[in-house]
C-alpha cells in the first residue's frame, strides 16, 4: 500500500491523530468515494467535509444553475457563480480545497432511470436532495446496488439524518412509504435558517467517514431528529418493515 | 390501557410538550392513531409517517397497550 507523502501527512495530521482514523484510515478514506445527490444546503457542506476529509474520489450530481436564493445556505456557490451550472461552480470549490481527490461532475437530476448507473460508481450515497421523489429513487436505486445511503432532511429550523444500510436495516420507505401531500409547505413557504442543512450535512458527512472506516455505531435503526430552536436531539426507533415495498420480503 | 406518544419538529405545538418527549396517553381497547390525532386536534395532512415500536403503520392501526408512537410531520427540504 501506497504511504502517506509529507505533504498528505500534514494536511490530513488532525484526521490521523483521531484514534478512529490513524494513517490507516486516513488511506482507506482516500482510496474510497462517495456521491452526493444535490449541490445545495445539504450537498455543500456534506461535499465540502468530505473532500476536506481526503476521500479520494467524489462524484456530485445536480441539474441546476446557481440562483441568488440559493446564497444564504449553498456555501459551495459564491455571488459570481451566478447562472452557472451548480456542479461546475461545486467542482472548482472543492478541487481547490484539495487536490487530492478527484471530483467527477453529474450535471443532470438523478431519476429512476439513470439512478442506479451512476450510484454504481461509488462506495456510498449521501441524499442531498431537496424532496420526496428524488428520495425514493435513491433509496431504490442504492437497495438495488447495494450502497448505503445517507440520508437528511431539512425545514425551517428542524432536521433529520438516517444512514440506511440496504437490506441490514431499515430503509427510507420503511418509515416513509408515500411522499407528502402536493399541499405540504416546503422550505420555499417556510424557509430554512442556513446553517440547518449544514448541521444536517455535517453528521451526514461524519456518518459518511465512519462507514468507510468501519467505525463506531451508525444511525442504523435509528433516526436523528433535531429542533435547532428549542436545541433538543432526538433519536427515534425505526426498524425495517417486512412489508416495506422497496426492501421488504416479496 | 397506555401508550408513549412522542412527535417531533413541530407537532409538540399540539400536545405542550418537548420534541421528543414522552407523553404517556390513556387509551381505550379501539384507538386508532387517528383517534389520537383527533383527540389532540392534529390535522393529518401534518403527519406524513406514524411509526409504531419502530415500524411503519397507518393511521388505522388499532393500539396496543405499550405501544410507543412516534409521529412525523413532513420534513423534505434539502
Amino acid at each position: 500500500m501506497v504511504d502517506l507523502s509529507p505533504l498528505q501527512e500534514k494536511r490530513y495530521h488532525r484526521n490521523i491523530q483521531v484514534p478512529c482514523v490513524g494513517v490507516e484510515g486516513q488511506k482507506k478514506l482516500l482510496r474510497s468515494s462517495a456521491l452526493v445527490v444535490g449541490a445545495g444546503g445539504l450537498g455543500s457542506p456534506a461535499a465540502y467535509y468530505l473532500v476536506a476529509a481526503g476521500i479520494g474520489r467524489l462524484g456530485i450530481a445536480d441539474g441546476d444553475v446557481v440562483d441568488l436564493s440559493n446564497l444564504q445556505r449553498q456555501i459551495l456557490h459564491f455571488t459570481p457563480d451566478l447562472g452557472r451550472p451548480k456542479v461546475e461552480s461545486a467542482a472548482d470549490k472543492l478541487q481547490a480545497l484539495n487536490p487530492d481527490c478527484e471530483i467527477i461532475q453529474h450535471p443532470f437530476a438523478v431519476t429512476a432511470e439513470n439512478a442506479a448507473e451512476v450510484v454504481a460508481q461509488y462506495d456510498l450515497v449521501v441524499d442531498a436532495t431537496d424532496n420526496f421523489a428524488a428520495r425514493f429513487v435513491l433509496n431504490k436505486a442504492c437497495l438495488e446496488m447495494r450502497r448505503p445511503f445517507i440520508h437528511a432532511a431539512v425545514l425551517s429550523m428542524s432536521g433529520r439524518v438516517m444512514t440506511i444500510l440496504p437490506y441490514e436495516g431499515p430503509c427510507l420507505r420503511c418509515v416513509f412509504r408515500e411522499p407528502p401531500a402536493l399541499s405540504a409547505k416546503t422550505t420555499f413557504e417556510l424557509g430554512v435558517l442556513g446553517t440547518i442543512p449544514g448541521l444536517a450535512a455535517c453528521l451526514q458527512a461524519t456518518e459518511a467517514i465512519k462507514y468507510l472506516l468501519g467505525q463506531g455505531e451508525l444511525l442504523v435503526n435509528r433516526m436523528l431528529i433535531f429542533d435547532a430552536l428549542s436545541m433538543h436531539f432526538a433519536t427515534a426507533e425505526v426498524i425495517r418493515d417486512p412489508e416495506c415495498p422497496d426492501c421488504g420480503v416479496p | 390501557m397506555l401508550i408513549e406518544l412522542r412527535v417531533y419538529t413541530g407537532l409538540e405545538k399540539y400536545l405542550g410538550i418537548s420534541h421528543g418527549e414522552k407523553m404517556p396517553v390513556a387509551i381505550d381497547g379501539a384507538t386508532t392513531i387517528r383517534d389520537i390525532l383527533l383527540r389532540y386536534n392534529i390535522p393529518a395532512g401534518e403527519v406524513t409517517a406514524a411509526l409504531v415500536n419502530g415500524l411503519h403503520k397507518t393511521l388505522d392501526y388499532c393500539l396496543q397497550d405499550g405501544d410507543r408512537v412516534s409521529l412525523f410531520p413532513p420534513v423534505g427540504g434539502g
